[in-house]
């Protein structure tokens, strides 16, 4: 009790004491000196209650105190190796990750009700997110918040008329090519696109799109989305209002869906499309897109092609993120496991390296530790990002396809990686 | 097995929204998408009506989840009504299978799942609704995938967030409530 209140008046004093000497204008040295003297002499307080011998030997290897000032790192120059990934559903922070140290390089301030885009030039870090102004209530606020790509500064908040709430999903906010436009999708529960200008940082119109979702930018056009007719929307986006036609359709939403996840190719204007029951296509972007012919994945590596069927035990793709395209290889990664249909979010338990050019699965890749979450940096000595719901994060070379790091609560959702020119 | 009660339901309903002028806007935006699509299945009832009239609920056209779904237990994750439940169960989180804990608001739209009853056989249709207006239960997470597709049916997709209608947005925690015999 005695000591207790000896720490008690110590803390007092030194309160009163860092008090005095703010209100007294001292210099910030001075002050860091005053309170590192204080900090020492109780720590020797302490230290006089452990045996003498101990505290002689911690005395005579103590290092000299330098007065230290705090500073903030600046991120530094992006590489094409880092990852950006989102952590679970208990901590939505999206982790900044050195793939070829495994190191944590930073964290971007991603919410739970936020989504993620990279500016592909690499100058900004966009967050589109919604919070409330009592945090589980009062008035809701939807924006995309501006991140300035070094010091991580928040640059500026662009309002938005609303957004869908999922917590993150890949396709929800996507940037042109040229970084001038962002669209952000919307569910009230009427679906639209907001379509915001990046460089004036304001919105510039809502696009009406019933019954379509996930999006991909279409270069000097708009952008498009997957629809429920089993269709994809072309919408040319107009200086005022846009024009919204639809492709022929080509899959069959409830039986056997185009998963949300699809890849983007810029370099090729294309997409890839994975089914549920894995077929893979690919889709020419353009006023009037060009689909290509599907082909099975299983098939591609020789397996029965997967069906709806009950009871039909084979091998299906399944994720929140399932697949991955390096564009200068026309690889695609995917991740797949054993399981009956309807099955499309079971983490996946091999790798499956689809070569686009040939329509073959030149690899299979048993994985140790199950992953839902798969992205691919797109250099010429990728590694490849998995994660999984656990929140452990594995990064993989993507020529050896040997495990380069395994990494604990690095985060178990979306992942996303910098673009490179 | 009560039938479903349309007359009761559709009284429940009005009464809600009357007694909730702040819901206006949402209701012209519910109002606006039915407008602009028309195709758009967002009425359970239209969907039940578009099953086919003698649907195979044999064992062999049953899914891994119906064919090992128990009706008991309704705070596991394969509770029959569960088949297509993606969140944290209300009746892990002091509410129930259909009504939620205290304190919390049900939002009046959900998604919806056809789950079939292994006791008679039959194919429900469920409509899954959230719990609004508080943090995170984190009870009993499950994610039932039957049927379940991506966002562009939004009706069928488990990851949205659907407080839509409520005074918070806050997801809490999800029920499953019967709607009633799918076919």
């Amino acid at each position: 009790m005695g000591d207790f209140r000896k720490r008690e008046m110590g803390e007092r004093a030194l309160a009163s004491m860092i008090s005095a000497s703010i209100t007294a204008r001292l210099s910030r040295l001075a002050c860091a000196s005053l309170i590192s003297a204080l900090a020492i002499s109780a720590g020797s307080a302490a230290w006089a209650q452990t045996p003498a011998p101990a505290a002689a030997t911690a005395a005579a290897t103590r290092a000299p105190v330098e007065p230290e000032e705090p500073f903030t790192h600046k991120l530094p120059e992006w590489s094409p190796h880092w990852g950006f990934v989102r952590g679970g559903w208990e901590n939505g922070g999206t982790r900044i990750w050195n793939g070829d140290t495994g190191k944590m390089l930073g964290l971007v301030a991603t919410g739970r009700w936020s989504d993620l885009a990279l500016d592909p030039k690499r100058r900004f870090i966009y967050v589109a997110e919604t919070i409330w102004t009592k945090v589980n209530r009062g008035t809701r606020q939807d924006m995309i918040s501006v991140y300035d790509p070094v010091n991580m500064a928040l640059l500026a908040e662009i309002p938005l008329p609303g957004r869908l709430i999922i917590g993150a999903m890949k396709n929800n906010f996507v940037i042109s090519d040229d970084g001038k436009t962002g669209f952000v999708y919307n569910f009230s529960p009427a679906s639209s696109v907001n379509v915001v200008d990046l460089e004036k940082r304001k919105l510039s119109q809502v696009v009406e799109l019933p019954g379509c979702a996930s999006l991909v930018p279409v270069a000097g056009i708009g952008f498009s989305a997957l629809c429920s007719d089993g269709t994809l929307a072309t919408v040319t986006v107009g200086p005022k209002t846009s024009t919204v036609t639809n492709s022929q359709p080509f899959f069959k939403a409830a039986e056997d869906g185009v998963f949300d996840f699809y890849a983007y190719d810029r370099t090729k204007g294309e997409i890839v499309t994975l089914t549920y029951t894995g077929l893979v296509r690919t889709v020419k972007l353009g006023a009037t897109p060009v689909i290509g012919e599907a082909f099975s994945i299983q098939a591609a590596a020789g397996v029965r092609p997967g069906d709806t069927k009950p009871l039909d035990i084979n091998w299906f793709p399944g994720g929140r993120q399932a697949m991955t395209l390096h564009r200068a290889t026309g690889m695609l990664y995917v991740l797949m496991h054993r399981g009956e249909y309807w099955t499309q979010k079971a983490p996946g338990e091999e790798l499956w390296v689809v070569d686009m050019a040939t329509r073959k699965v030149v690899k299979r890749v048993p994985l140790k530790k199950e992953a839902g979450n798969i992205e691919v940096t797109q250099d010429a000595k990728p590694l490849i990002f998995l994660s999984g719901d656990e929140g452990l994060l594995q990064v993989m070379d993507a020529a050896t396809y040997e495990i380069k790091h395994t990494i604990e609560r690095g985060g178990g959702g979306v992942i996303a990686t910098p673009d490179i020119d | 097995m009560k039938r479903f009660d349309f007359d009761g339901l559709g009284e429940k309903l009005l009464r809600n929204f009357a007694g909730n002028s702040s819901r206006r806007s949402f209701l012209s935006k519910l109002g606006a998408t039915i407008v602009a699509a028309p195709a758009f299945p967002l009425l359970p009832v239209a969907r039940a009506q578009a099953q086919p009239s003698k649907p195979d609920r044999s064992p062999e056209a049953k899914t891994a989840f119906a064919r090992n779904a128990q009706t008991k237990d309704d705070t596991k994750c394969d509770y029959w009504r569960y088949c297509a439940i993606d969140g944290s169960l209300c009746s892990c989180c002091g509410g129930g299978m259909s009504s939620c804990p205290p304190g919390a608001e049900p939002s009046p739209v959900s998604w919806v799942g056809t789950c079939i009853n292994p006791d008679d056989g039959k194919a429900y249709l469920i409509a899954y609704r959230d719990c609004c207006g508080k943090s995170a239960c984190g009870q009993c997470g499950c994610d039932n995938t039957d049927r379940e597709t991506q966002l562009y049916m939004p009706q069928l997709n488990n990851n949205v967030i659907w407080c839509f209608g409520t005074k918070s947005m806050e997801y809490h925690c999800s029920t499953a409530v019967l709607v009633g015999k799918a076919s």
